[in-house]
């Protein structure tokens, strides 16, 4: 299965509504393609680093889309994207090939994330979730797991 | 007789990345990149944050990504 991240950033002068809107579009396009929407994430109203097109601000749209391999439709919703200009920025990144090479750097680590080993069924969930900074408690646990 | 000689104590550099244990540089953590861009606002070479090889590319590669959304300026003017 592939994850991708898609995050767009729309023209602040839009109003909330339309940007909502405008994600559903897109939602529906995804779906339409045979992929799920695993997460969606407004960042609201945010800072350019820079001026794009003049504009000092930016609405920012996270999407997390599952794909079950085969043919996608991200294609066609970037090259909708780019046909809206009121869409200053999109970035897609495939992320599952990253994130599967960075759960086998630490297997331990990872097995954590998902599904604490013997003995950490309280200390895990404490801990926060996956890359989350490791506190002393769960990499001393990990060490004593590792025997 | 020898003058007494300047002991430098040089701190040891160590990757961040290794530290935290983090093994996936995620372009929207602003917070973290940030930290690996200073006032210039170029990428910090490793030869100063002691970065390892391997978390530079991804760090390189994550900041390029959010620089592409605005998220971290190319440069400041």
């Amino acid at each position: 299965m592939r994850t991708y991240e898609l995050v767009f950033v729309v023209d602040p002068r839009v109003s909330d509504e339309d940007v909502v809107a405008m994600t559903q579009e897109y939602k529906q396009m995804i779906t339409a393609g045979g992929s799920q929407i695993s997460k969606e994430e407004s960042w609201g109203r945010r800072k350019l680093a820079y001026p794009i097109a003049k504009l000092n601000e930016g609405k920012y749209v996270l999407l997390c889309i599952e794909s079950e391999g085969g043919k996608s439709s991200l294609p066609a919703v970037e090259h909708r994207m780019r046909q809206n200009d009121k869409i200053l920025r999109y970035l897609t990144v495939r992320t599952d090939e990253d994130l599967k090479r960075a759960a086998s750097r630490h297997p331990k680590t990872a097995g954590r994330a998902v599904e604490s080993p013997t003995g950490l069924a309280d200390a895990a969930p404490a801990s926060g979730g996956p890359g989350g900074p490791g506190g002393p408690a769960p990499a001393g646990a990990s060490a004593a797991g590792e025997v | 007789m020898a003058r007494p000689r300047k002991v430098f104590y040089r701190r040891r550099k160590v990757c961040k990345f290794c530290a935290d244990k983090i093994d996936y540089v995620d372009f929207k953590d602003v917070k973290l990149l940030q930290q690996f861009i200073p006032e210039r606002s170029k990428i910090l070479p490793r030869r100063i944050s002691g970065t390892c090889a391997r978390h530079q590319r991804l760090l390189q590669g994550a900041i390029k990504r959010a620089r592409h959304l605005a998220l971290i300026p190319f440069t400041t003017d």
